[in-house]
């Protein structure tokens, strides 16, 4: 339990940050303090056991579908990260206290912090690759926050974002690879994943993923050639740098290279990959750190290069180099912070980071500087301090490297160099800022930065010389721990000391800090041969890159997606004639197997005039009014084609829509113009007629290949059932509201919900009415004809009757509730054509939205009434009763559902219609015509 | 009979389409009301073309047509009437709106006559 | 007997059913294209009647019952359209 308090405690403590004000700064930093505090106890309180060799374990099951557990560990490496996290984040803490000026929101800064901190403890103590990805995400996330918290700066914004896009787009790739691992071994589980190593050596997929893996890790330790991220990261406030790139956000990458170290580590690729990125990264950044002029973009080109040491060394497939790799994350980011945050003390007190404007502040402030010297020794490896065990035990291990065979001399060398010129940016940093005569064009006139500020400099740089003097006391034990949950075997004995004697290690620190010296020393030639290069700015060339992105999809957009209807339609159709006509080709012939019944000649000629309609309705479409007749002879012939095949109740449903849909296109007519207008080019209609028609012959090939195959239908499972399970003699009917009845209860929620949006989208619609017909006739006087007000008032009941009777048999015999409810719209449909929206909405004094939606509402709560019987969502129950005058009545809890897609049915129907109708009602055009 | 119910679906499912493909909303809505036509019919006849098929169940039904195309193609229907209805009823809301019965949306041209 | 009078009789709506395609396709005026879809539905609820009469099923007088009226209901629609140009007013 203690674990997931170790995680969740900083969690908890970015809300209480809020709990304070921007004025009482004291108590908001005390807040935030205390829940990273409490953490600090409670790992402390682990620590012996994790020393000892235990390793507390915690795990719930959380997502199994994905394999992701909330699963926490607490081994040796994950013991060193969070102390380095929570000890250097509590000094972080201290320090923005005073650093942040009345300006910034102090409560929103710590919230992003804490935030920023739990997630670093999620990496840290995953023990679930997904998990651990998750928190991987969540510090991109936070980081973006803190290094864009100065959000009014473009630098700050932009720098947040860049930094966001590479570790974002390294997160991906990370679990890209995660996955295929977890493939590989078969689970997500840590402990699982570390113990497979030989397994997933062997796998093919073992390079892909690996690849993929080490694409986070670079872009998150900002290898090359990813770097360029770092220093544009500076425009983040200074304790965020401080807290992000010496023991946090950048060290999460080389975190990850020691965590699946294990798993990962001991091929050819590993040691190749790994160890020459890290050998350039380090070079590169050691030069930039020496060149460039702003006190934080220096310190930043000398972390890439520290992590490029680092990441060296967990390269070099050798176990004392991975023991040096985490000693020297120790040490990291003891003096990176400090360094950072004098760094920080100096910008706070001079107003500049600029090194060619800071000169001699040792005269004000004397502290600072002597806090400055200890960790810049530390980094260039100075003896006595720690950097210098950690260095000289990388360079002994270079000597060890069988990289590059026969030019392996080639790495030591260049560690050397590459310490080298650690030791010219160290001292160059020291010099020119405190010492090297006075300072010039400074805004104010420099101080001492106050007691608390310094003090987190203080504390490090006391572990900085304490570690350095007793590395044995100090370091062994939490080293051997962390190395033993890097190591697929127990960590080599370590015996850190001062001294080891004269040996070729020791002459190469000699020679570092000597040539060191040198290089400083002869530096103007390097800036002058450093000139000759054109200077390249990497956020003008990331910015740039992300504008011709955008540029570039924006332009794919537009092609694709350029608002033309006829265009996607294009689009869709080439792909379904492609596909469909790409599977139509696979088969070997169109004809199947099953013989082919004879057509009688009343088939044929129904046929034939169902095509000549087809034809017609396409070729007459300019003249709208005589389309729609032609479209409604061939719903009719649909209609008489199902009857035709022994389906009445698609034949009875399908005269009941196509009747509606004709009145409905009809009232839409009305206010549409009605004739369109010839517009499309002789190629256009040439185009489309071959779309058309190839279109055609895919369906009709597709149509005629399946008919002509034998047919493996589960319909026989129904037609045994419909009885003895639904209670139904009319299986179309007990399918839809029996066996099938949740996709029919989807279905009237469909058609409810088009009710509803036709009737918003009706809302308030003003439209062009046409005074006259299209021959320019004007419009009869006679609203609504005797005649056919009469006839229509004596077949209403008639028709209701006929639907209540459709509907009341539809369980045994052709009917239901979808076909009743399209008559009764029908017949309801016809009064307000014969007499008015007025008076029909006299005597239907009633909304049909309701109707629809208690349609829908009884068929959900007949298919949850079974839930109350234990038994499934619409399940039906059937019996026999007997009804006095009408017989023995078969009644199903169907028949409750099929009132419901009734009811639906009906209210939806005239929704959509008698909404439609009152669009006119108000006024009319003929009417002042009248008056006319 | 077979040949003959798949050149109609084809031919029906052709002109649907070449109506679809038309710049005004109004052939496209016909052309997709065609083209569900076609579509159902489609659908049906994936249980067979039977005649003479008993609608319901009894003892001396000797053949029955597929039920469960029917099922669906029921409903399809239905649901194509809600589709059609939405889509005429926006277009009309395009042409109240834009002022115009383009389906890409062009403000144009034609002359509206008098306006209430 | 029946077999032979419903052969002849189917033929001679189907051709009925013909020649009002024809009138609807070829008009001249609307009246009478609206007139022969009518007429169209009237043969087909004959055609359906027959149909039922020759497999001896009830469902389909049923059938040509609903036809009749949906038929005239469609056919009310149009003429309301073609006099007011709106249908429900």
């Amino acid at each position: 339990m203690s674990l997931l308090l170790i995680v969740l405690l900083p969690l908890l403590g970015s809300l209480l940050p809020s709990l304070s004000s921007n004025q009482r700064r004291h108590q908001c930093a005390l807040l935030t303090a205390a829940m990273p505090l409490i953490a600090l106890l409670v790992t402390l309180r682990e620590t012996p056991g994790v020393i000892a060799g235990e390793v507390p374990r915690l795990a719930f099951s959380w997502v199994p579908a994905l394999g992701l557990d909330l699963a926490l560990r607490l081994d040796g490496l994950s013991l060193l990260f969070v102390l380095l996290i929570l000890g250097i984040g509590l000094l972080i803490i201290l320090y923005a206290r005073h650093y942040l000026s009345e300006a910034d929101n102090m409560p929103r800064f710590y919230a992003y912090l804490m935030l920023f901190m739990t997630s670093m403890l999620g990496i840290v103590m995953a023990d679930n690759l997904i998990l651990l990805w998750m928190f991987w995400e969540l510090t991109s996330l936070s980081s973006f926050l803190l290094i864009g918290f100065w959000s009014h700066q473009s630098a700050a914004r932009k720098g947040a974002r860049m930094a966001l896009a590479v570790t974002g787009m390294g997160g991906l790739a990370l679990l890209a690879g995660l996955i295929l691992i977890g493939q590989i071994v078969g689970t997500f589980d840590m402990q699982t994943v570390l113990d497979s190593r030989d397994v997933i050596l062997a796998d093919p997929r073992y390079l892909p993923a690996l690849l993929l893996i080490l694409l986070g890790a670079f872009t998150k330790s900002a290898q090359f050639p990813f770097q360029f991220w770092l220093p544009q990261a500076m425009a983040a406030p200074t304790p965020v740098s401080a807290f992000l790139h010496s023991a946090t956000m950048v060290k999460a990458g080389v975190f990850l290279l020691a965590r699946l170290h294990p798993a990962l580590a001991g091929s050819q690729e590993w040691l190749y990959l790994v160890s020459l990125t890290g050998l350039v990264t380090m070079l590169y950044g050691a030069y930039f750190a020496l060149i460039k002029l702003d006190l934080k973009t220096i310190l930043a080109y000398s972390t890439v290069s520290h992590l490029g040491l680092i990441t060296m060394l967990f390269g070099l497939n050798s176990q004392m180099a991975v023991v040096a790799g985490l000693f020297h994350i120790l040490n990291h980011a003891t003096f990176k912070a400090a360094l950072f945050m004098t760094a920080g003390i100096v910008d706070h007190e001079c107003g500049t980071r600029d090194i060619r404007k800071l000169k001699g502040l040792w005269r004000y402030m004397p502290m600072t500087t002597a806090l400055a010297a200890i960790t810049a020794a530390s980094m260039a490896g100075f003896p006595l301090l720690n950097g210098f065990l950690s260095k000289e035990m990388m360079l002994a291990e270079t000597l060890e490297t069988p990289l590059l065979g026969g030019l392996a001399w080639l790495i030591p060398v260049l560690a050397t160099i590459g310490s080298i010129l650690a030791a010219a940016y160290s001292l160059r940093y020291v010099r020119n800022t405190f010492f090297d005569g006075k300072p010039r064009e400074l805004e104010k006139t420099p101080h001492e930065a106050s007691f608390p500020m310094r003090l987190p400099v203080l504390v490090l740089a006391i572990v900085c010389i304490i570690i350095g003097l007793f590395p044995a006391f100090s370091a062994t034990g939490i080293l051997t721990t962390a190395a033993d949950a890097a190591l697929t075997m127990p960590a080599p004995e370590l015996h850190l000391s001062i001294w080891h004697g004269f040996n070729l290690p020791l002459l190469m620190s000699a020679i570092a800090l000597i040539g060191g010296f040198m290089v400083y020393v002869l530096r103007q030639h390097l800036f002058t041969f450093h000139r000759q290069f054109p200077s390249r700015n990497s956020l003008a060339i990331f910015e740039g890159a992300v504008q011709r992105l955008v540029r570039f999809t924006q332009w794919g957009i537009d092609t694709l997606e350029n608002g033309s209807l006829q265009r996607y339609m294009l689009w869709v159709v080439i792909s379904a004639l492609a596909v469909s006509g790409m599977s139509l080709m696979g088969i070997e012939t169109l004809k199947g197997e099953l013989a082919v019944q004879k057509a009688d000649p009343l088939l044929i000629v129904g046929a034939a005039i169902t095509c000549f309609a087809g034809l017609a309705t396409a070729f007459l479409h300019r003249r709208r009014l005589i389309s729609l007749i032609m479209l409604s002879v061939v719903g009719l012939m649909a209609s008489l084609a199902f009857a035709r095949f022994s389906a009445p109740d698609l034949a009875l449903t399908q005269l009941a829509v196509e009747v509606v849909t004709v009145i409905l296109l009809m009232l839409a007519l009305f206010f549409l113009p009605q004739k369109t207008p010839k517009e499309s080019s002789a190629s256009r209609i040439v185009r489309d007629v071959l779309l058309a028609a190839g279109f055609g012959g895919v369906v009709a090939s597709l149509n005629y290949a399946l008919l002509t195959r034998p047919l493996n239908s589960i319909s026989d499972y129904f037609l045994e059932h419909s009885v003895s399970g639904g209670g139904g003699h009319n299986v179309v009917n007990v399918i839809l509201v029996d066996f099938r009845g949740f996709d029919t209860l989807g279905e009237i929620t469909v058609l409810c919900i088009a009710g509803i949006g036709i009737y918003k989208l009706l809302n308030r619609l003003r439209l062009f009415m046409p005074s006259s017909d299209s021959e320019g006739r004007p419009w009869s006087p006679d609203r609504y004809p005797m005649i056919l007000a009469s006839v229509s008032q004596s077949l209403l009941p008639m028709a209701l009757l006929v639907s209540v009777f459709i509907f009341l048999r539809g369980h045994n015999a052709p009917g239901g509730g979808f076909i009743a409810g399209l008559v009764t719209a029908v017949a309801l449909i016809l009064m307000y054509i014969a007499h008015g929206v007025e008076w029909a909405q006299q005597r239907l004094s009633f909304q049909y939205q309701p109707i629809a939606v208690s349609g829908v509402a009884i068929a959900t709560l007949t298919g949850v009434g079974s839930w109350a019987f234990g038994y499934p969502f619409l399940t039906s129950a059937f019996g026999h009763f007997h009804i006095p005058l009408i017989g023995d009545v078969e009644l199903a809890t169907a028949m409750l559902f099929d009132l419901g897609v009734y009811l639906t049915v009906v209210g939806a129907t005239l929704m959509i219609l008698a909404n439609l109708g009152k669009v006119t009602t108000s006024h009319r055009p003929s009417k002042q015509k009248e008056k006319a | 009979m077979e040949a003959l119910f798949a050149t109609t679906t084809g031919i029906l499912a052709a002109s649907g389409l070449y109506l679809a493909l038309r710049g005004r909303t109004f052939p496209v809505v016909v052309g997709l009301t065609l083209l569900s036509y076609a579509v159902n019919l489609f659908l049906f006849s994936t249980g067979g073309l039977t005649t003479d098929g008993a609608a319901v169940i009894s003892d001396d039904a000797s053949k029955y047509a597929d039920p469960l195309p029917q099922a669906l193609v029921l409903t399809a229907i239905v649901i194509g009437f809600a589709m059609t209805a939405f889509s005429v009823i926006l277009a009309m809301r395009v042409r109240g709106d834009v002022g115009s019965d383009h389906v890409n949306g062009n403000r144009v041209d034609e002359p509206r006559e008098d306006k209430s | 007997m029946l077999d032979f009078a419903l052969k002849i009789s189917v033929a001679l709506f189907a051709i009925a059913i013909v020649l009002n395609l024809y009138r609807v396709a070829v008009g001249p005026s609307l009246p009478d294209r609206i007139l022969a879809l009518d007429t169209m539905y009237v043969n087909s609820i004959a055609l359906i009647v027959l149909f039922g009469i020759w497999l001896g099923h009830r469902t389909y007088f049923e059938a040509a019952l609903l036809i009749a009226m949906l038929g005239f209901v469609s056919t009310v629609a149009v003429c309301k359209y073609l006099l007011r140009g709106d249908i429900i007013e």
